[in-house]
């Protein structure tokens, strides 16, 4: 989750509380403590509100939950003068943008920081890696309006931030490391975007990298954002959360007229949006009998506001889909640590799932044997599966794109994880006798097949099929009350000769036998293993 | 022979009745004792009276160790010649132990160095008459080490090697034990009925044993290690987490670990761009697809919700929602998907539910992440339920795992609302932990399912929990089948 740092005098001269009563607050907001300094903490925030990506924004809920500045926070806009006309040949390829104008700024390293933090927060959230959404800022005194969002082919030329000299779009693609990283989002594309101002100075190559020209210092004064996308709606999501950011670090904001072939419209829009405020739903969720005037002092603290039966929404809070978000944000401004826990008793008996009692009951039984239990992972490495017993990989049930190759095929049997335990264990005392109660995965008509498994291993000087053989059929016998039978077999984990199939009740539930030398040796062991395997969902549908 | 002596005490006795005056090294030779268990013994022997105890001082030399600049020499006598210096050089720890040894070797004449024509120098042992005083130091060593007597003139060699710890001066208390009148009358004479080794059916059948005793034996050596068989720490905590949910009126559900990505996440509202969606989060089956599930049903319901809300009162996310992304097969990410299958087939007013099972998230392994690990997910569904509800049951259920403070901090989560998250106090790491998420269904899950009564769900892990249990600090340990671990540790029970 990303996170924000907050500095102590900074922030409480925004919301006018002290370090202590900060701390005490922070998850009443929403926000996890991830570390707290002397001089500052850095808390976690949700993905859904992309809003906290600064300190602005945090402090702008803080005040509310502390009653120091509640409802609706206002962002009047004048027209900024600037237009910005879009290509219709860019539909294809990235067709939206919005743009928004902040004037009257002030900002030190800090407030550079935070900006540069929630941009980046942006970009890898709602902007799925700036593939549905991507943000530029730049300086607006480097910049001569009107302004138009552009399609240019392979060849055209400018100079990207931190570059000495002018390049292509197709070389800044090829070449620079930002390129490189953000080009799946224009793959395919015969043309690419760029915004230009009227004398041909490139703002930007949206999503890929901002011109030299309009670079952002603590010395620029005004600034212009724009925000281009694959969809409107996100676009709009992520203008809002920006521009109302800089409103509040202290900005006047400005609107754009952005021109399609087929309409205009002025952003960003910043008007609240309205959700249903439902009393009945907000009183049910919490099981608090609120009076009205509570809902909506409550919902003040939360800066949202009611007007004729409805909540009105801040622009920047893109997570309110719904009117049940509304009940939230009533007990958020209420406060979660003033709801009295109210613990439902039940009126019906609890059930243990028979299969699950089964399972644990065959483990019971293995320990009592004398056997100590594993637990190895499902997902393991291919060679402990198939080569170390020699036997093909050709139905082998593979994840895509595992962080390790370790942990990267599902297994299909118990022995190889209980080998591959036994191999870490070599300095441990001898004998050594080992279970598992695990799944096992198989192929089956297209799809996949899970079944639970009971694996043994017993590995000592003596270690024999007969040993195993004893095993086996005891716990079968006590898990079944029938008598097991053996019938000589052949399995690719067995020796031949040392091996056979065994079955309850004329049903062939797995195999027993002597691990074949090869695979102790390819496991790195020193001693004799002989063990079984056994089907315990096939055994315990033979109980039913 | 008297009941109230120990059978270490009769056994020293009985030695004494044979030799009546011995030291106490004696006496361990005899008894085939140990020096302690003697030592104790005697003690209490002379405390009550059974014995006298003479102690008197000496002074011992000992042995500590082969001085460096003889270890040169007999390097060099064991070598055919010439020998090059780097070869000696091996068998000292430091560049600074050798040529202190060499320097001490050299100046005393034991060795001569030269340096031939190739740079390289190499090493021979010094003339006869210059050897003498190393025969001086060698025949002390063999004394000291020997015990035997020493001279005058070695006597003189002595404080240069016990300064550096060459040869030790160690005071040995040396004890002489007699035995008393009143300790011969404990022992009985010799030549009564001799004591048995062990009974044998034979001896028990014959009532061979009558009038006989067993003969003592050591009941305090070690006996052999045994290791029991043993369930797995984590299969014995998921008893009792199942035990505690039965108790709380809960039915247990079982289920698959794969899914079509459908019932992980588009019935939990979670958006088919989403990034835990990612592969990089999430294990997808290589080419494996769930090809009978169709836009139709629940699913259509499910689909026109993510685009638009449908008939939930939401907005929805506002995208186009694709059967393929649905189709594909997942390991599941988390157990809910079974509450919610059981949900959408059920549709009970009523029910309660839970079950604990492995997840799967695509990570690195490191301390607190695993690619599989277990969680105990339950929902409680009914009509008038509320979040206070839900923080009720946590605060209880926690309770019972043995978590006394348990505070509940809004957080979010894209299926339920409100969300709340549970933080537990560890006393083993003083710190307030993150224990599990949890919230309320939200209509965009619940009524595209048909259900319409509030359902509440948590999902929360286990493994924290037992490693503050079990006082671990890295997560891997409770699945690193290590043997020793498995077989060894404490046996805990609940807390």
């Amino acid at each position: 989750m990303p996170v924000v740092r907050i500095d102590f005098p900074r922030f409480s001269k925004m919301v006018g509380a002290e370090r202590e009563k900060i701390i005490d607050r922070l998850p009443y907001v929403g926000l996890d403590i991830e570390s707290v300094e002397r001089n500052s903490v850095r808390v976690e925030y949700s993905p859904n509100r992309p809003d906290f990506g600064t300190d602005f924004g945090i402090a702008r809920a803080m005040k509310g939950l502390l009653g120091k500045e509640t409802g609706l926070p206002k962002f009047p806009a004048k027209p900024s003068g600037i237009s910005v006309t879009v290509d219709r040949r860019l539909s294809g390829v990235r067709p939206f943008i919005a743009c928004a104008t902040a004037t009257g700024l002030r900002l030190d390293d800090e407030d550079v920081r935070q900006l540069i933090s929630l941009q980046e927060d942006l970009h890898n959230g709602l902007g799925r890696k700036r593939r549905a959404v991507a943000i530029g800022l730049h300086d607006m005194d480097a910049i001569k309006p009107p302004l138009s969002y552009k399609a240019v082919g392979p060849s055209f030329r400018f100079r990207p931030l931190d570059s000495k000299r002018e390049v292509t779009v197709v070389s800044i693609l090829k070449d620079l490391p930002e390129g490189r990283a953000y080009r799946g989002a224009l793959s395919g594309a015969r043309v690419y975007p760029v915004i230009v101002d009227s004398k041909g100075t490139v703002l930007s190559f949206p999503p890929i990298i901002n011109g030299a020209a309009t670079r952002v210092t603590t010395k620029t004064r005004s600034m212009f954002i724009d925000v281009t996308s694959m969809d409107g709606r996100a676009g709009d999501d992520v203008l809002a959360i920006v521009s109302t950011t800089l409103a509040e670090a202290g900005s006047r904001l400005g609107t754009v007229h952005v021109k399609y072939t087929d309409g205009s419209r002025v952003t960003p829009d910043l008007a609240p949006t309205k959700m249903r405020a439902d009393l009945g739903l907000v009183k049910s969720t919490l099981g608090m009998n609120l009076t009205t005037k509570e809902i909506i002092s409550s919902l003040r603290k939360s800066r949202l506001d009611v007007k004729g039966g409805r909540a009105l929404v801040p622009r920047y809070r893109i997570d309110i889909l719904h009117p049940v978000d509304i009940a939230e944000e009533v007990a958020l401004g209420y406060g979660f640590d003033r709801l009295k826990p109210d613990y439902p008793a039940s009126r019906q008996p609890g059930a243990f799932n028979d299969f699950e009692n089964f399972l644990d009951s065959a483990s019971t039984v293995m320990a009592e044997s004398g056997m100590i239990e594993m637990m190895t992972f499902e997902l393991t490495d291919a060679p402990s599966l198939y080569s170390k017993f020699s036997r093909p990989s050709s139905e082998r049930l593979a994840v895509m794109d595992p962080k390790s190759i370790d942990h990267s095929v599902l297994r299909d049997n118990l022995l190889p994880t209980l080998m591959a335990s036994l191999s870490g264990n070599v300095k441990s005392d001898y004998p050594q006798r080992v279970y598992e109660v695990g799944r096992v995965y198989g192929r089956e008509k297209g799809g996949v097949s899970e079944s639970w498994q009971l694996g043994c291993l017993i590995a000592h000087a003596q270690a024999s099929f007969s040993e195993a053989k004893m095993y086996v059929e005891s716990a079968c016998r006590l898990l079944s009350g029938k008598e097991a039978n053996a019938h000589e077999s052949t399995h690719w984990a067995f020796s031949p000769g040392r091996c056979a199939e065994v079955s309850v009740a004329g049903s062939h539930l797995g195999h027993v036998g002597e691990v074949k030398p090869e695979s102790i040796e390819a496991f790195g062991l020193g001693v004799p293993v002989s063990g079984f395997e056994l089907n315990l969902s096939k055994l315990f549908e033979l109980l039913k | 022979m008297s009941s109230s002596l120990h059978p270490i005490e009769q056994r020293i006795l009985k030695a004494l009745r044979e030799t009546p005056t011995m030291r106490l090294e004696d006496i361990v030779g005899k008894t085939g004792l140990q020096v302690d268990q003697v030592r104790r013994a005697l003690e209490w022997l002379s405390t009550k009276g059974y014995v006298t105890l003479t102690r008197s001082a000496k002074s011992k030399l000992e042995y500590g160790g082969l001085p460096p600049e003889v270890k040169v020499v007999q390097l060099v006598e064991g070598t055919p010649p010439p020998i090059p210096l780097s070869d000696l050089r091996a068998n000292f720890g430091s560049d600074q132990e050798f040529s202190a040894a060499l320097g001490r070797a050299r100046s005393r004449g034991w060795i001569v160095t030269e340096t031939g024509p190739g740079g390289l120098t190499s090493v021979r042992r010094g003339s006869e008459d210059s050897l003498s005083s190393l025969k001086e130091i060698r025949g002390l060593l063999d004394h000291v080490s020997s015990n035997a007597p020493i001279s005058e003139r070695e006597r003189e060699l002595l404080p240069d090697l016990v300064n550096r710890g060459f040869v030790k001066a160690v005071e040995q208390s040396d004890v002489a034990v007699a035995v008393t009148s009143k300790g011969l009358g404990e022992v009985p004479e010799s030549g009564a009925s001799e004591a048995l080794d062990r009974l044998t059916p034979e001896i028990l059948a014959s009532g061979a044993w009558k009038g006989r005793s067993l003969r003592p034996l050591d009941v305090e050596a070690k006996a052999p290690v045994f290791h029991p068989g043993r369930r797995h720490p984590v299969r014995d905590f998921i008893k009792e987490v199942r035990e505690t949910y039965i108790s709380m009126g809960f039915t247990e559900l079982e289920g698959d670990s794969i899914h079509p990505g459908f019932w992980n996440f588009d019935a939990l509202f979670i958006p088919q761009d989403h990034p835990s969606r990612d592969m990089q989060d999430t294990f997808y089956l290589e080419g494996l697809a769930d090809r009978k599930l169709t836009r139709t049903g629940t699913v259509a319901n499910v689909a026109a919700t993510h685009e638009n809300g449908w008939k939930t009162g939401s907005k929805g996310w506002g995208y186009t929602w694709r059967i393929e992304e649905a189709r594909r097969l997942v390991l599941r990410t988390h157990n809910t998907v079974l509450s919610v299958k059981a949900l959408s087939e059920s549709r009970e007013k009523e029910t309660r539910v839970f079950a604990v099972s492995k997840v799967y998230r695509n990570e690195n392994l490191d301390y607190k992440h695993l690619a599989e690990f277990h969680q105990m997910d339950g929902i409680i569904v009914g009509e008038g339920l509320n979040v206070r509800h839900l923080m009720g049951f946590l605060t209880e259920f926690y309770k019972k795992l043995g978590m006394s403070s348990v505070k509940l901090w809004p957080t979010y989560f894209p299926y339920t609302e409100p969300s709340l998250e549970v933080i537990g106090f560890s006393e083993a790491v003083n710190a307030w932990i993150e224990l599990s998420g949890s919230g309320v269904f939200r209509p965009e899950v619940t009524i595209p399912l048909g259900v319409k009564v509030p359902v509440l769900a948590w999902g929360p892990g286990i493994e924290r929990l037992m490693m503050m249990r079990f006082g671990l600090d890295d997560m891997r340990a409770l699945y690193g089948a290590d043997l020793s671990w498995l077989r060894e540790r404490r046996e805990l029970a609940g807390s």
